[in-house]
């Protein structure tokens, strides 16, 4: 008798675990595009046989425990290299826009702006007396200092906007904190029953990675299955169940957006230099490096131009034998020349003070108009060693190398993420097929096992018969 | 390998958007006939092009220097030939009246009337104009060179011309030199320099040289007017007509020289007119010899024209070697990636719809 009811046990216990199979196979199937999602199965274990003199007889199965299938070495190097991808996206894709303002390809730029102002000064030089040639080196500068306006603006204008995709950035870190630290409370709550918390580690990690791309972080689980999320060297972003946030503002120092770790105690660091990573850490170098470079560069050429081209003027007789003038208003320093230089009012308003002589009262003396003309050939940068049309053009050169190589390692990161995305679906992505043969797999084992019952059940009614037969 | 849904799927897209960005990057070159566009796209052929356009534009310019150079110098070997033309007539009818034999006071006194037109028309040449600029009045071009007795009233600078990155070119002859013969050589005048000042220091130092060079100059005018003395007209110094016992010159004063003659022509001074016959030789091979600095300037620009033409051409091959895409290239490209994409549309499809669920009933 105790071998039929046992029977009956194994069978019904059987029906149990196919239900769970199947449930879990539908449990893969709904999620079969859920991001980060790993294929959980079902671990069936043998039951405890009994024995019984010198049989062991076998009792059934019993499900053990809903495991997920995954590598977490792998999620771990995909988290880095998603660090990476972040990095070099943003970088990409905010060097594509500052090349864009270097580009002559179509568009007329400082090169063309640069070259036609020499050249009206060698209008100039062939018709000092003219009106017509003295308006057009008024126009070829007024034009040339608009485009050294330009070439800042745009650039300051990348920079803003990088400013403004950190600011947004950092408020996306301090969502994900939070989110990660709720999840760090939920895995503990759940394992600590004993079960591991699938979902919620695969949440985790898909977190985890989207941080990553964010800002670079380094990371590492406790005991008690609670991660520690660092970023950059010293932010703690999440510890435990509690976040800490991150705050993105304009110091007094600088007129650029920095980031700040605002600790539980109301202490407030920078810690703009130590991240190196992510979607920040790439607006940040080509903010403060790339970009902070090149306006370097423009307020050097705009510097020394205007300082050669002043120098000359002021040396010269204007067409009625007066004093040359300043041409440029002369930049006070380096730093912000491309953005200040400009025409001279008196210049601007009387392009008969233009000078063109090296001697009063002669309107055809042209030398001082050639002295100008001749600085576009003239090495004046670099210490002497490089026109300032050889300075641009390196620019031009260096600032479309960047860019390519960024764009190029861009590429060679996508690949590599998208190899280790493969490898990682390979191991916990779902595949419908396999699903469906388990499906099939398991309704099978459950409609046998629904017979063994129905059979035990026979068996009994057979007993239960026996008096009547 | 074990294959799931979500590879096969992200295979797809990828090679799907593949395909695409590179179709789409290669329409753009054929819309555009060009292998660059922005610097990204090659960046040293970019920096290349950049350097090549300047140097276009700037040989451009060249041309158009040399064009503008080269009417006024044309302009003024016109007006020096014209100049020649008259001088040998009036070397012709000084030397019909420097004898008895086909000259006599009468006829020297109709000469004379005539030398005076050939006198005015030489003013009237150095006085010319080219649209607004006077030819011969050094780089006083808006004074009127000469007044009627002679007195020169322009500079003796040039006007230099770029024509070439490190070259440039006197456009014009000044006055003094062609008309009065001065630093011709010999006279203590000196000339101004040749050398285009290119930067300020050298335009500070040409400067200070014109300064002292006019004092210089000044003094040796002063120093000629005190060992000559005044001419047979007041206010007008015949300089070379004899040679300068001080000096030396041998440039040749061309108003005075037709004064001179002039009045030995009313003054029936029989010898006077041999002597001038010498002063116009010298006065004529003044104006050849200007004339050849003319000459010489105007072959010198238009060779220097003909490889700036070529140069501009030969930057425009450049520029297009560099940037502009291969149409053909492009085509057959075009034609590679299609076909590869299709091929990508098909087999995606048969990648994506097959699933165990379809063969279940």
């Amino acid at each position: 008798m105790s071998k039929i009811s046992a029977m009956m046990d194994t069978g019904k216990r059987s029906l149990m675990n196919s239900q769970t199979a199947l449930q879990t196979v539908g449990h893969n199937i709904a999620n079969k595009s859920t991001e980060g999602f790993s294929r959980q199965r079902v671990e069936l274990q043998t039951n405890t046989p009994i024995t019984e003199g010198n049989l062991q007889i076998g009792m059934g199965a019993r499900a053990g425990v809903v495991t997920r299938v995954n590598n977490p070495w792998l999620e771990k190097q995909i988290q880095r290299e998603g660090m990476s991808m972040g990095f070099q996206d943003s970088r990409a894709d905010a060097l594509g826009r500052v090349e864009q303002i270097y580009n002559e390809q179509n568009n007329k730029g400082l090169n063309q702006y640069m070259t036609d102002f020499f050249n009206s000064f060698r209008e100039l030089s062939n018709n000092p007396e003219s009106l017509a040639s003295r308006t057009m080196v008024r126009e070829s500068s007024v034009a040339l200092t608009k485009d050294f306006g330009r070439v800042v603006g745009q650039l300051k204008a990348v920079q803003e906007d990088l400013d403004g995709q950190i600011k947004t950035t950092v408020e996306e870190v301090n969502q994900l904190s939070k989110e990660i630290a709720s999840l760090n409370e939920k895995v503990q709550m759940v394992e600590v029953q004993g079960t591991p918390a699938n979902d919620e580690r695969d949440r985790r990690d898909l977190l985890l990675k989207k941080l990553g791309e964010k800002i670079d972080i380094s990371w590492a689980e406790g005991r008690d299955g609670m991660v520690t999320v660092t970023a950059g060297r010293t932010a703690i972003l999440v510890s435990g169940i509690g976040s800490s946030e991150l705050k993105a503002r304009q110091t007094d120092a600088r007129d650029r957006v920095e980031v700040f770790f605002e600790g539980s105690s109301s202490t407030s660091a920078n810690i703009t230099e130590q991240i190196t990573g992510g979607r920040i850490g790439g607006a940040l170098d080509v903010r403060d490096k790339v970009i902070e470079d090149l306006l370097g560069h423009v307020d050097n050429m705009a510097y020394t131009l205007a300082k050669e081209v002043n120098t000359a003027h002021i040396e010269g007789f204007d067409k009625s034998g007066r004093n040359g003038v300043l041409f440029f208003d002369m930049p006070d320093q380096v730093k912000g020349a491309a953005s200040v230089i400009g025409l001279n009012k008196t210049v601007f308003n009387d392009v008969g003070r233009i000078a063109t002589g090296a001697q009063p009262g002669a309107a055809g003396d042209n030398t001082v108009a050639n002295v100008i003309s001749a600085l576009q050939y003239r090495q004046v940068m670099d210490g002497g060693t490089s026109t300032l049309d050889d300075y641009y053009s390196t620019q031009v050169g260096q600032i479309g190398a960047v860019a390519q190589r960024a764009v190029k390692a861009q590429e060679s990161q996508k690949n590599v993420i998208s190899q280790l995305t493969n490898i990682r679906e390979s191991i916990s992505g779902v595949s419908l097929d396999e699903e469906t043969t388990k499906m099939i797999e398991f309704q099978k084992t459950y409609d046998a096992s629904a017979r063994l019952i129905k059979t035990a059940d026979e068996m009994f009614d057979t007993v239960l018969n026996l008096k009547r037969m | 390998m074990r294959i799931a849904d979500k590879m096969s799927f992200n295979q797809v897209n990828q090679n799907l958007t593949k395909n695409r960005s590179e179709m789409a990057d290669l329409q753009n070159q054929a819309a555009t006939q060009k292998r660059i566009n922005k610097p990204s796209d090659d960046p040293l052929a970019s920096a290349r092009v950049l350097t090549a356009r300047t140097e276009e534009r700037g040989n451009t310019q060249f041309i158009k220097n040399i064009n503008n150079a080269r009417s006024f110098l044309e302009f003024s070997d016109q007006s020096l030939s014209e100049l020649t033309e008259i001088l040998v007539r009036a070397k012709e009818l000084a030397v019909s009246q420097s004898n008895d034999a086909s000259g006599n006071e009468e006829s020297r006194m109709v000469t004379a009337s005539e030398i005076e037109q050939i006198y005015n028309q030489s003013i009237q040449i150095g006085n010319r104009k080219l649209g607004e600029r006077y030819i011969f009045g050094g780089q006083k071009t808006q004074n009127t060179p000469f007044n009627q007795t002679g007195e020169y009233f322009g500079n003796d600078s040039d006007m230099k011309i770029q024509t070439q990155k490190d070259s440039f070119v006197a456009m014009n002859l000044p006055g003094s030199k062609v008309f009065l013969g001065r630093g011709l050589g010999g006279d203590g005048i000196v000339r101004a320099q040749y050398e285009t000042p290119t930067d300020v220091e050298s335009l500070k130092d040409f400067q200070n040289q014109e300064i002292e060079r006019q004092q210089i100059n000044e003094e040796v005018d002063s120093n000629f007017l005190t060992t000559r003395g005044p001419a047979s007209e007041s206010g007008r110094q015949s300089r070379a007509d004899r040679q300068d016992p001080v000096t030396g010159s041998v440039g040749v004063n061309l108003f005075s020289t037709l004064k001179n003659l002039e009045i030995s022509l009313k003054t029936n001074d029989k010898s006077g007119v041999q002597e001038a016959l010498d002063t116009l030789d010298q006065a004529i091979s003044q104006v050849v010899l200007a004339r050849s600095e003319v000459g010489s300037r105007i072959m010198a620009v238009n060779s220097t024209n003909d490889s700036l033409q070529k140069a501009v051409v030969d930057n425009k091959v450049t520029a297009s070697q560099l940037e502009d895409a291969d149409a053909f290239q492009v085509i057959s490209d075009i034609n590679k990636t299609d076909s590869t994409l299709k091929a990508t549309l098909e087999t995606s499809g048969k990648l994506i719809q097959p699933s165990l669920l379809d063969f279940l009933r």
